[in-house]
């Protein structure tokens, strides 16, 4: 019978990868972003239940720093700059949405039997989540190269970065907080600098979709 | 003995308490947008009547359409017999498992398309074939979230992975049993056509697909066909209900049991008939294109539901 920590820690997991995945499923930016914070705050309910059961006082800090820039300051920069650039839903992805979410369903299979032969001989109570954190990585970055709005891909590439954060939580307990603090800086000005880059795309295309990119070529 | 005489009471139960199960669920959403709403026991009003009027049929109609509404009503109701609504182990298990509810139920909606397309009307087709495109994605996602929680339970028998469930209760918040639950909730409202994927409050729409096979209905095999569905949603509704969360379900059979069983099972699906309709007043209908969408969500939530419970044993 497992433990309550591995019930928990499997549960919320599995809820982040849910919100992985209604990424996949949507289409408007703004429900992109919707799933990027709820997914944000749910792993940074992830953080806080580690701390509380490995009693690590430093992880309620990496938790509450989580929470206040991936669940507050990066959505509201991202809902501002959604107004600037005019929204314009992902019509038409690389690839369908069907076809996107079968693929995700695989993808999640995947990493199930690769990271198995680590769940089988790991101890952690959190083993059962290691797969899924596994699986939300594999869907950001599906997304990331299915999508073809720079805005949307953006989004997708913090649902990736979640899901290394999610992948460190639960195989490390917590990386030192110092470590944390730099990941934190380095996601911070990963964003500025692609918003940089939206409003140049925007600037010089009058769109962010990256299939005008190829014009540069000419 | 008292074993099947309570079985027949069971079904006997599902019938007269389906008509009261939609009657409320409109009722609650009625008054979530502001209207007062017929009372919930409507339907049985609305059955009567029903039951009075002359039937009409088309003189193209041949005897599939006659004998559809009777098959639709018999399979479903033989479903009733097979799933658990207030006893757990039940006499008929043996009779059938989730593979021949699944199959029984599938049954009547193909009958049901068949009998669309037999007066050979344009909204009859339509429907007929919108329902196969529904169908042909839910059935399987029925199968898989059902086969999440018989992996589970080892047996795929209804009966055995309630008490399973009941023996285990730790199961509950395991991430296989809620993808499961999830994945039968959407479909839940694909099967029984509500809202998102079918409006069961217009009659005439031209997206509307339950609605659209049974126009050329009337009289007696209306109502057939109506508490036929009715009885479709309970049996859902109270599928969702004990599977996932089985407690209070009767698993002696002494009249304390039997009580707390009825009214737990009546508490479960008020409180599910009132999440559906707060969730059909806050959704819009979607496009018909998208439906397969949203059903694709679900048989990935049912495929990760399987996986994670067959691969963290």
């Amino acid at each position: 019978m497992p433990t309550l920590f591995a019930q928990l820690s499997t549960l919320l997991s599995s809820l982040v990868l849910l919100f992985g995945i209604t990424l996949l499923w949507r289409r408007s930016l703004h429900a992109y972003v919707d799933a990027f914070q709820w997914q944000s705050v749910t792993l940074s309910i992830v953080f806080a239940t580690v701390a509380y059961f490995t009693s690590n006082p430093e992880l309620y800090v990496v938790a509450a720093i989580f929470f206040v820039l991936k669940a507050v300051i990066i959505p509201l920069y991202l809902n501002r700059l959604e107004k600037q650039v005019g929204e314009r839903p992902e019509s038409q992805p690389y690839v369908n949405i069907a076809t996107s979410l079968a693929s995700a369903g695989l993808l999640v299979v995947l990493a199930y039997l690769i990271t198995y032969p680590v769940v089988r001989v790991s101890l952690l109570p959190t083993r059962g989540g290691l797969p899924l954190a596994m699986g939300l990585i594999f869907i950001g970055l599906f997304a990331v190269i299915t999508r073809k709005q720079a805005l949307t891909q953006i989004v997708s590439f913090l649902v990736l970065e979640n899901g290394i954060a999610l992948l460190a939580v639960l195989g490390t307990f917590g990386v030192p907080l110092i470590v944390e603090l730099g990941v934190f800086l380095d996601v911070l000005m990963g964003f500025l600098v692609m918003q940089v880059f939206v409003y140049h795309i925007h600037g010089t295309f009058e769109s962010i979709d990256v299939e005008q990119l190829n014009r540069l070529k000419h | 003995m008292i074993g099947y005489l309570l079985e027949i009471a069971q079904a006997a139960l599902a019938l007269a308490l389906a008509p009261l199960l939609v009657g409320f669920v409109r009722w609650v959403k009625a008054r979530l947008q502001n209207r007062r709403g017929a009372p919930p026991w409507q339907p049985y009003f609305e059955l009567g009547k029903l039951f009075g009027k002359e039937v009409v049929i088309s003189n193209n109609a041949s005897w599939l359409f006659r004998f559809a509404p009777y098959l639709v009503f018999g399979s479903t109701v033989l479903v009733a017999f097979l799933v658990p609504l207030i006893v757990a182990p039940l006499p008929f298990d043996p009779a059938g498992d989730l593979l021949a509810v699944i199959y029984l139920l599938l049954l009547g909606t193909f009958c049901l398309a068949l009998a669309g397309l037999d007066p050979g009307t344009a909204f009859g087709g339509m429907g007929a074939s919108r329902e196969m495109t529904v169908a042909a994605i839910a059935e399987p996602t029925i199968a898989l979230a059902i086969f999440g929680l018989a992996l589970g339970a080892g047996s795929t028998n209804l009966g055995r992975i309630v008490t399973q469930t009941l023996s285990q209760p730790g199961v509950v918040i395991s991430p296989g049993h809620l993808l499961a639950f999830a994945a039968l909730f959407i479909v839940t409202l694909a099967e029984t056509g509500r809202l998102p994927v079918d409006n069961p409050a217009t009659h005439l729409e031209l997206t509307m697909i339950h609605e659209a096979m049974i126009l050329e209905y009337s009289g007696r095999y209306l109502a057939l066909i109506e508490w036929a569905a009715w009885l479709k949603l309970l049996i859902f509704l109270s599928l969702l209900a004990n599977l996932f969360l089985p407690w209070g379900i009767a698993t002696a059979l002494t009249p304390a049991a039997l009580g707390l069983a009825l009214l737990a099972l009546v508490v479960k699906l008020a409180f599910l008939g009132t999440f559906i309709a707060v969730v059909e007043t806050r959704v819009a209908k979607l496009r018909l294109f998208r439906v397969p969408e949203l059903l694709g969500v679900s048989f990935v939530l049912a495929l990760l539901a399987i996986v994670s419970s067959f691969l963290m044993r």
